[in-house]
């Protein structure tokens, strides 16, 4: 019986082999005849004695490493702590309140109805001093857009250039509209196009409307490079099921900032995306009315809406937990170089020491 | 028929007479070397008859070593079926070939052709699993329900290895075939129309008559018709068949001997087996002018030998190409799965448990989610049911509740791959070459002597080396050199054991002049000046005589066939002595010394230059040595015409066939020097002679040639007439051999044992030898105390165990306190009392008694017995075992046994051939477990619980967000990086590191041997740890991914973004842990390490750059926030520090040997650490 036997790799090894011994038992005489010396050749590599750190860990490193990682990281902790305490951050949520009384048994019956009226008015009081640039973020929670469907649901090809206007693939049940029979490409084609967030925001105060900013909220690279300046939206929002806004055909996708920031998908369920800037400044108990239209529908699987301004910081908005993360380790870090100082006093072990190893240990039992 | 092995014959029946043995077994004493050593005796009351040794056939008890292989050949001869036969008409290729289409005489090593290279490649490397499984998981993702990666990113990884293989096996394949071209291009005569003619090697047809000249290659399996030799011997060299260098001889038959194929065209029918792989038989019969004649082994000369010392020979082609004999033993390594794999598959199970978990987990929870938003699904933004767009509203991606929840099974398979390292046995592959490449060029396991490297035979048992626990010996070869050199003699009761003078007389030893030129034994041997003396002085005395007998009779009674080779100096000529066994070898040299140079042999004369005058014998028949009579004898015709039998062989055989009654003192004498020839190890032969009367010798001529051309049971036929002519002899002498111990045996053994590593010796010799090897190889020491078994009924053997067991119990408690070798234990047992025991139920007391014993020696074991005492541990214990042997006799040790390590000595190449690493000496055993077998051990054991945390992680990061969305299985970190993760992110370093991180030096390693414990121990690699990195997997993978998600959490991020960050973390993290890990930094460890980290990064720029990609640009976005530094460098410190502060504390409060003899190495300097090794010793 043939025993079989694969190896990835044996070849490299056995190249030798392969010719001297087994392979061709016939051929080999002539290669042994010229005997020379298989001694290998000594180098410091294949000897495995290549020069080399050894490094170890004594308790002197030990104790520092702790120490340095605590001195590094309460710091740093600090310091962020510190600047998201500076940031300010006005959240208003306004899902519920902006349902007229008389739609809130049947909500997407309201929502659906392209005649009724969305406006709604409500008031936010800013705490502190705002300095611009002051961002202004819609955010939704609940709202999965990094749903495996929704993800996948569109073409990039298609928002780069316009001769792929017809490669929509991956963008069903999105991708092609039945015009009279004849099925024509969406563009942009995909769920995560036409769920299009379609909310406004004007912001008044004392009187005067507030300019909110809607040029480069985007990523340059992505109206740059990534949206087409000669793709034009269309036949977008023609099916019966509206999903969202609807885009201006005479606009190229590279100018539409609002549908390029949509369109980079938000990692969490929980996000926000950014509407504009407001580049004057807010000072403390202002009092802002916010006009909105209350179009997109988050109701039909209770998701929230809410409108936040928000000032940043170098590590970004209001986030507490980074700081507190940092304080934790630097403490404990602390605590560790604390408790491996008190055990290298109180229980030494000289290094090295023969009388430790197990058989010297063994043999003192 | 000649008997393949008789050196390994000698070694393995010669036994001891069984007086001497009996004395031994009947008294309880002191051995005189040291007077606190003690030897206890088990007493056995019955006779023992030590003919009838080895021939009860129970399972282990082996009749003859030789039948127990499938290497030998068999002793058997069966009438062959014209059915199982070959029919080859000689000198008619058109006939034997018209009705049986045999091969033609083409080669073919190479595997592939270009039309078949894709399709068997690709068949052959589906053998293995791991590919398989990335087929599956790859076909898995084609279906568009499944579609978790792109189509080009699912069949990348594999796409990619397929290839990197096939692109090897292609030059691989590409070298065989241009060796085949080569081979088959060869030219050689062949016979075509009554003249030799050219004709290409690759054309040579079955049935052709073919001429081989002297030094030429044999093209194809011929039997032998004539040769240059009027009485048809051709000597041919073996080894590139079986690597033996010496000279074997084949002989033609008596019909065809003498009939030259030009003019006296030979015709007959050749009759023989199908072919098979056995080299080493070979059935037939040959019908010749209406005689049969029978052919055997000896009649063909296999495709690959070379002619030597024979202008030409002629044969008629049996067999040609793929089926000869040589062509047919091509195969491929032995594989064995080592302790290390096979544990891990446990562990790989676990994984595949954690998998389907995982995978369950996700699929019920995306159930539940789909039905609680079942209400809502068709027309939510980011589910979207239905389809509306056409005229009718259709479901759009949805097969219902089950067909989803079954489908996200199947994605989330796709997703959590890797969590089942699959890279991780490629990985391995890699790791083991390189391990491998570096025991290869250890030029500390270089043997200068024989021009040696060490070889790695087995490649996937490398760590195995680290965990051995007990080491099964053989003797002669492995322990000792094997080369024999003749020592002593006792020649008519004298012992000639006196001092010895370094080549007494002349300068450069003994020499004689032929036509003016001086011929030298090619090897010298010390003379007894004595001896020397006495047969040079030629009178009549009886001593005289008997001197002149007995070197006479080492000088003709072998097989040794002399060979004149010219030296650099025109005027001299070496004799060079060639023969099957070193024994014979030595006694010819030896005889030589003494002026009975044997300088011609052709089977039918051999001429001796006896004190420079040159004699011719006759050489009348020979019975060559088996294992039954275990001696050989020679008819030698005088010139004087009378006939004279020599007869040399075992002492227990001799003695039998002795007429003690001719001179009684002198046999007793002889008995006397033998026993202290052997008790000081060395091999002893008795040698006997008898003059024949004319009739005596007519009858056995008769006999013998009835004998030898007999078709049935030639081979019993000739044992008997064998014995029917040895008897009544008259005792010549005794000849001891020495076979030295190899260099650094001793020292061997001793840090062999040190290391905790049992050593056994397993050999065919005799008791008294075996244990006097044992003193001086250091296995022995006079402190222990030795426990011998031999017994020959199993009564007796149960009696003698029982005792036993009492005996060491006893011992070990009474000095239990101090653990040294006074309390050890040394068990002696041989091998008939082996016979009763292995495969009865007095196994389980031999392994109760064996495991408490640190020596065992076991004597007289044959080669199957051998098999069964390694078995005998393996199927008790958890332990590694590793036999090393150099002698076909040991082959079937070396299979049984977990690791088998064969030496490449001088007894062929049959061990090496069955074992998994070949080595040119023993004390490299110590350098390949100590230092190779722990280093091994070390690096596979973190490699394969790093690789399973390394992905685990991966897949654990992965698993977290498919929490996140909906349960629906998508990725942040793209695709690409998922595949590339595995292949370039994280994959050079473990490599590198797992090949080139070493624990210790070597130094280190050799001094301290305890240091090997650490793998018996199995401390690299057991279940606890496996738990504790998959605990450490599961926190590392909490903090890579909760830290960015509550850092983000409400934050305008998208998910290339955060994926980005993800794919950083998780692989600085893998590499961080690995740096942590590594303990000696060398050039390439950094390079591999932080250089995975660049390429890392560049790779996740690169992606990120190509604009169709969603995440296009987000690298950059990231990079240039603070939050993104401050979650990376707070992940990395979050993720080790629990490992930190576990290593660091396990270090101080419980450092194991490893962690000690670091610090050792490094902070006290070496006079220390020599000094404290030196107290070690004296201990």
């Amino acid at each position: 019986m043939k025993t079989y036997y694969y190896s990835l790799l044996q070849p490299i090894l056995f190249l030798p082999q392969i010719t001297n011994a087994d392979m061709n038992p016939v051929t080999n005489g002539a290669l042994k005849s010229k005997k020379t010396s298989k001694k290998p050749e000594y180098s410091r590599f294949t000897q495995q004695e290549l020069p080399a750190w050894k490094p170890i860990l004594t308790p002197g490193w030990v104790i520092t490493s702790f120490l340095a990682i605590a001195f590094l990281f309460i710091p740093i902790g600090l310091v962020s702590l510190f600047a998201s305490e500076r940031v300010v951050e006005i959240v208003y949520r306004y899902d519920q309140d902006c349902v007229p009384e008389m739609y809130r048994g049947n909500v997407s019956a309201y929502i659906r109805n392209s005649l009724t009226n969305k406006t709604c008015i409500g008031n936010i009081t800013v705490p502190k001093k705002m300095d611009p640039p002051i961002f202004v973020y819609y955010q939704l929670d609940n709202f999965y857009q990094n749903h495996r469907r929704y993800v996948k649901s569109r073409s990039d090809k298609q928002l780069r250039s316009a001769a792929y206007e017809s490669s929509t693939k991956e963008c069903e049940p999105e991708a092609r509209f039945n015009k009279s029979g004849d099925p024509v490409p969406i563009v942009p084609c995909g769920l995560i196009a036409w769920s299009l967030f379609n909310d406004t925001y004007n912001l008044i105060k004392k009187d005067k409307v507030l300019n909110i900013n809607k040029k480069g909220i985007a990523w340059k690279s992505d109206t740059k490079v990534k949206f087409g300046s000669n793709v034009y939206p269309k036949n977008f929002q023609s099916n019966d099921l509206i999903g969202g806004g609807k885009l201006n055909e005479s606009i190229p996708l590279s100018k539409q900032e609002d549908l390029i920031v949509w369109m980079r998908t938000a990692a969490l369920p929980t996000f926000r995306k950014l509407y504009g800037k407001i580049n004057t400044s807010l000072e403390a108990h202002d009092t802002i009315t916010v006009v909105l239209e209350n179009n997109y529908n988050t109701y039909s699987f209770g998701g929230q809406k809410k409108l936040v301004l928000s000032t940043t910081s170098w590590i970004g908005g209001k986030n507490d937990f980074l700081g507190i993360a940092y304080l934790t380790v630097g403490g404990i870090c602390l605590f560790m170089a604390l408790n491996f100082i008190l055990l290298y006093v109180f229980k030494p072990r000289p290094l090295g020491d023969p009388s430790y190893l197990s058989w010297n240990r063994k043999a003192v039992n | 028929m000649t008997s393949n092995r008789p050196d390994f014959n000698f070694k393995s029946s010669s036994s001891t007479s069984s007086r001497n043995s009996d004395n031994i077994n009947t008294q309880i004493r002191n051995v005189d070397l040291q007077p606190s050593s003690s030897q206890l005796s088990i007493q056995s009351n019955s006779w023992r008859h030590s003919s009838n040794l080895g021939s009860r056939g129970v399972r282990h008890g082996s009749r003859s070593g030789v039948d127990s292989e499938g290497f030998s050949m068999s002793r058997k001869e069966i009438e062959i079926d014209d059915d199982d036969a070959r029919l080859v008409y000689v000198n008619n290729p058109v006939k034997t070939n018209e009705s049986f289409e045999f091969s033609g005489n083409s080669i073919r090593t190479g595997k592939y052709s270009v039309i078949t290279f894709l399709p068997r490649n690709l068949f052959e490397q589906f053998h293995r699993v791991a590919y398989l499984y990335f087929l599956i998981i790859a076909i898995l993702n084609q279906l568009p329900q499944l579609a978790v990666f792109g189509r080009g990113a699912s069949i990348f990884p594999l796409a990619s290895v397929l290839f990197v293989t096939a692109v090897k096996d292609g030059y691989e394949d590409w070298r065989r075939h241009k060796s085949d071209k080569i081979e088959n291009n060869r030219m050689s005569y062949v016979l075509v129309n009554d003249r030799f003619r050219q004709k290409k090697c690759k054309d040579i047809q079955v049935g052709e008559v073919v001429k081989v000249s002297a030094d030429e290659t044999i093209p194809c399996d011929i039997v032998l018709l004539s040769t240059s030799d009027p009485t048809g011997v051709a000597y041919i060299q073996t080894i590139n068949l079986d690597g033996e260098s010496n000279l074997k001889t084949r002989y033609a038959k008596q019909e065809t001997l003498s009939r030259v194929p030009e003019k006296d065209i030979i015709s007959g029918l050749i009759k023989c087996e199908k072919p098979n792989r056995n080299i080493y038989g070979f059935q037939g019969n040959m019908e010749i002018d209406g005689k049969r004649v029978s052919l055997g082994p000896s009649n063909i000369i296999l495709r690959g030998c070379v002619i030597k010392n024979t202008d030409w020979a002629v044969g008629v082609v049996v067999y040609a190409g793929r089926e000869t004999k040589a062509m047919l033993n091509n195969s491929g390594a032995p594989s064995k799965r080592s302790r290390l794999e096979t544990h891990m598959n446990q562990e790989i199970m676990l994984l595949s448990f954690f998998l389907v978990t995982l995978c369950v987990v996700v699929s019920a929870c995306a159930g539940v989610w789909l039905k609680r938003h079942q209400d809502e699904l068709d027309i939510m933004p980011f589910y979207r049911r239905k389809d509306y767009s056409e005229g009718q509203v259709e479901n759009y991606n949805y097969y219902g509740l089950g067909m989803e929840i079954f489908f996200t099974f199947l994605m989330s398979v796709i997703v959590f791959q890797i969590m089942i390292p699959i890279s991780l046995y490629i990985s391995m592959e890699l790791v083991r070459v390189g391990q491998a490449y570096f025991m290869i060029r250890d030029d500390k396991m270089y043997d200068a002597t024989s021009n040696t490297r060490f070889q790695c035979r087995a490649l996937n048992i490398n760590e195995d080396l680290g965990q051995i626990k007990y080491v099964f010996s053989d003797k002669t070869g492995t322990l000792t050199e094997n080369k024999m050199e003749f020592q002593f003699a006792s020649i008519s009761g004298v012992d000639y054991s006196g001092e010895k003078t370094e080549f007494y007389g002349e300068e450069g030893g003994y020499s004689i002049q032929v036509d003016g030129q001086i011929w030298k034994p090619k090897m010298k041997v010390q003379v007894d000046p004595n001896l020397l003396k006495l047969s040079k002085s030629r009178n009549d005395t009886k001593s005289s005589k008997d001197i002149y007998d007995f070197f006479l009779a080492l000088a003709a009674c072998n097989t040794i066939v002399p060979i004149v080779a010219n030296t650099s100096n025109p005027n001299e000529k070496l004799i060079d002595y060639q023969g099957e066994s070193p024994d014979e070898q030595a006694l010819v040299y030896a005889a030589a010394a003494y002026g009975f140079m044997l300088i011609e042999r052709t089977s039918g004369h051999i001429v001796i230059d006896i004190q420079g005058e040159r004699q011719r014998f006759n050489v009348l028949g020979m019975h060559e040595f088996d294992s039954d009579r275990k001696r050989m004898s020679v008819i030698l015709g005088y010139p004087d015409s009378t006939v004279k039998v020599f007869v040399k062989g075992a002492d227990t055989t001799m003695f039998k066939v002795i007429d003690e009654s001719l001179n009684l003192d002198v046999v007793r004498a002889t008995e006397t020097h033998l026993h202290s020839y052997s008790s000081i190890g060395l091999r002893t032969l008795v040698v006997g002679a008898r003059a024949l009367s004319v009739s005596e010798f007519d009858t056995w001529q008769t006999s013998y040639e009835i004998a030898s051309t007999a078709l049935m049971g030639r081979a019993g036929l000739l044992r008997k007439v064998a014995i029917n002519l040895e008897n009544n002899l008259s005792l010549l002498g005794a000849s001891a051999i020495e076979d030295r111990l190899q260099k650094g045996v001793p020292e061997a053994i001793e840090s062999l044992r040190k290391a905790n590593i049992k050593v056994w010796v397993l050999t065919g010799d005799k008791q008294e030898t075996a244990i006097s090897i044992g003193y001086s190889s250091k296995l022995l020491t006079s402190k222990m105390t030795q426990i011998v078994i031999n017994n020959n009924s199993k009564m007796t053997c149960q009696r003698s165990l029982e005792d036993a067991l009492i005996i060491s119990r006893k011992l070990i408690n009474v000095t239990h306190a101090s653990e040294d070798d006074a309390s050890s234990v040394a068990l002696i047992i041989d091998g008939t009392s082996l016979v009763y025991i292995l495969d009865s139920d007095l196994e389980e007391q031999l392994f109760e008694l064996a495991s408490k014993c640190a020596v065992v020696l076991c004597c007289r074991v044959a080669p199957l017995q051998k098999a069964g005492i390694v078995a005998l541990i393996k199927n008790r214990t958890d332990d590694m075992t590793l036999a090393i042997g150099d002698g076909a006799n040991d082959v079937s040790m070396i299979q049984m046994a977990d690791v088998g390590v064969g030496i490449s000595g001088q007894e062929g190449r049959q061990a090496v051939m069955a074992s998994d690493f070949a080595m040119g000496q023993f004390r490299f055993l110590v350098p390949l477990l100590l230092v190779h077998g722990h280093w091994n051990y070390q690096r596979m054991a973190y490699m394969i619980l790093y690789n399973f945390y390394r992905n685990a992680l991966f897949v654990l990061v992965l698993f977290w967000y498919v929490l996140y969305t909906g349960f629906t299985l998508t990725t942040a970190i793209t695709e690409w990086s998922s595949v590339l993760y595995s292949i370039i992110y994280t994959a050079i370093p473990t490599i590198v590191i797992g090949i080139l991180d070493k624990d210790l030096s070597r130094k280190l390693l050799m001094t301290y041997p305890q240091l090997y414990g650490s793998g018996q121990r199995k401390e690299s690699y057991n279940v606890k740890l496996f738990w504790v990195t998959m605990a450490d997997t599961l926190w590392q993978s909490v903090i890579a991914f909760f830290i960015p998600v509550l850092a983000y959490w409400k934050s305008d991020i998208d998910s290339s973004s955060l994926g980005d960050l993800w794919t950083l973390a998780v692989v600085f993290m893998v590499n961080i842990h690995l740096a942590m890990d590594v303990i000696r930094w060398t050039w390439i460890s950094h390079a591999s390490i932080w250089g995975s980290i660049i390429a890392t990064c560049i790779c996740v720029v690169i992606i990120d750059a190509i604009p169709v990609l969603p995440g296009y640009w987000a690298i950059f976005y990231l990079a240039s926030s603070g939050l993104f530094w401050v979650c990376l460098a707070g992940i990395l410190i979050a993720s080790m520090i629990p490992r930190f502060i576990v290593k660091m504390f396990m270090q101080h409060c419980k450092p194991c040997d490893i962690q000690i003899a670091r610090e050792a190495e490094k902070f006290r300097n070496s006079m220390e650490i020599t000094r404290s090794g030196e107290i070690e010793m004296n201990r």
